[in-house]
């Protein structure tokens, strides 16, 4: 859900060259406690974690705008090192087929991956006192929430909040009083439209991962950690 | 994602760009991203844009294909190109134009090389572990395709898909994941047991490391006319660059 799909050249080197380095960075830590025979067993579940991933966003969801990620369902299944490493290889692979710039690979990762570990974390709290289903959906609504804000922070800041507003003053009274006339059908066409996709597909998503999790809680609870 | 009809073209390509050095078309392909993302004149981004058109007519692929694939980033563009034209059309102008390049240079590499040579190139700079998972993400990825298609395919048959009802469908579509995911594990655990006897121990041996991407065939003859082909490539790449950081006067 909170990935970008940013272009190239839209954000400065000033958040992409950090996010590469904050990116490489976890995925040293994360890549360097997976060893020996442990390895041989984890690297393909992680490969098939990053392939679910990317077939997720081929499902279709009727008229709505937007396509499912589950990367929190990821993190629930595999493990946050493991969803986070898988979020780089899906990321990258979308990357090579065009589907959002080279240059944001790891801000992208930091997102997509950032709701994997954060999910898992958070389900893995809930599920102690709740049910899973419940615990997975709202690990979910919150994970989501962070990302996409995080995600919203960082394109605003690459495009200038001022300009990302739907109303900025340039400084001309005149032109202020014309936004003001504008602002009512600009936040309904704009932002607020934004907004409004963004919400469903939270919870579009949400509700998916709960019922995927109460279906592998039912046929295969072992999955679910 | 078309990601079979690429692969059908990278694989099955026989023209001189495919020939070409899978690292030296990563080079390239790097080196025409940074002009585009250098540069803020229309007119050069424009030509930048020509560039990998015109390597993807000389290879031979598919480009309507090709042009569908990159017609995604535009549209994901159209947004951020929006919040531009608040500050000028030509800004919103380039960042749509930024968007198409960056994925026509994407996809003229990937539309020219296998992606396994791709992971090649990238082992010497990312660990193992990463090319490995890379490796089986993408082994996973046609095989869990073809599973997918065919349940979605069932679901349609069987009227439990409905493009105006959300709730419906994502019930279904939610028992349809689970089947899959129950599937996914289940190879991974054939895929461990299949790489242990062959005697996997975490990393995938590249065969022929400096024969695949940095070197090719065992002909000489094929060799010279690879370096001479890999020579071309990247002297026109440095042409373009060098030519999109000088400011012409004319």
């Amino acid at each position: 859900m909170s990935h970008i799909h940013l272009p190239d050249g839209v954000l400065s080197p000033v958040f992409w060259v950090p996010g590469f380095i904050i990116c490489f960075a976890l995925l040293w830590f994360f890549t360097k406690r997976i060893k020996g025979e442990e390895a041989k067993k984890k690297i393909p579940l992680t490969g098939v974690a990053a392939g679910l991933m990317l077939i997720f966003m081929s499902v279709p969801l009727g008229f709505l705008p937007v396509h499912l990620g589950l990367a929190v369902l990821c993190g629930i299944l595999v493990g946050p090192a493991l969803g986070f490493t898988a979020a780089f290889a899906v990321n990258t692979i979308l990357a090579l087929l065009g589907h959002g710039g080279f240059t944001v690979i790891g801000i992208n990762t930091l997102l997509m991956g950032g709701e994997a570990v954060l999910g898992c974390y958070i389900f893995r709290a809930l599920s102690r006192r709740t049910g899973k289903t419940s615990s997975a959906v709202i690990s979910n609504i919150i994970a989501l929430l962070i990302t996409t804000a995080l995600m919203v922070l960082i394109v605003s800041s690459a495009v200038g909040a001022a300009h990302a507003l739907p109303i900025h003053d340039h400084g001309h009274e005149i032109e202020a009083a014309h936004g003001a006339e504008d602002f009512s059908f600009l936040t309904f066409t704009g932002w607020s439209a934004a907004a409004i996709i963004i919400a469903a597909g939270i919870l579009i998503e949400s509700f998916a991962t709960g019922l995927i999790v109460r279906f592998l809680s039912k046929i295969r609870p072992d999955l679910i950690h | 994602m078309h990601i079979a009809a690429i692969d059908y073209m990278a694989n099955s390509g026989n023209s001189f760009l495919h020939r070409a050095r899978p690292a030296v078309k990563v080079i390239v392909s790097l080196l025409l991203l940074i002009a585009l993302i250098l540069t803020n004149d229309i007119y050069k981004a424009v030509l930048l844009i020509a560039v990998p058109v015109f390597l993807l007519l000389l290879s031979k692929s598919n480009l309507k294909e090709i042009l569908h694939l990159a017609a995604y980033p535009m549209v994901f563009s159209l947004i951020f190109a929006l919040i531009r034209v608040q500050e000028s059309w030509l800004a919103g102008l380039m960042v749509l134009l930024r968007a198409l390049g960056a994925a026509l240079n994407m996809l003229f590499l990937i539309a020219t090389t296998p992606y396994t040579d791709i992971f090649r190139v990238f082992s010497y700079v990312l660990p193992g572990v990463i090319i490995d998972i890379f490796l089986f993400s993408y082994r996973s990825l046609f095989i869990l395709l073809d599973k997918l298609s065919s349940m979605i395919r069932s679901i349609k048959l069987r009227g439990g898909f409905h493009p105006a009802k959300i709730l419906f469908n994502l019930k279904n579509i939610a028992g349809m994941l689970g089947v899959l995911i129950i599937h996914a594990f289940d190879m991974s655990e054939r895929l461990y047991r299949i790489y242990s006897l062959r005697g996997y121990s975490g990393k995938i041996p590249m065969t022929g490391s400096a024969a695949g991407a940095f070197g090719v065939s065992a002909k000489q003859n094929a060799l010279l006319n690879t370096l001479l082909i890999d020579i071309l490539l990247l002297l026109f790449s440095l042409i373009v660059l060098i030519g999109v950081l000088i400011p012409w006067k004319i």
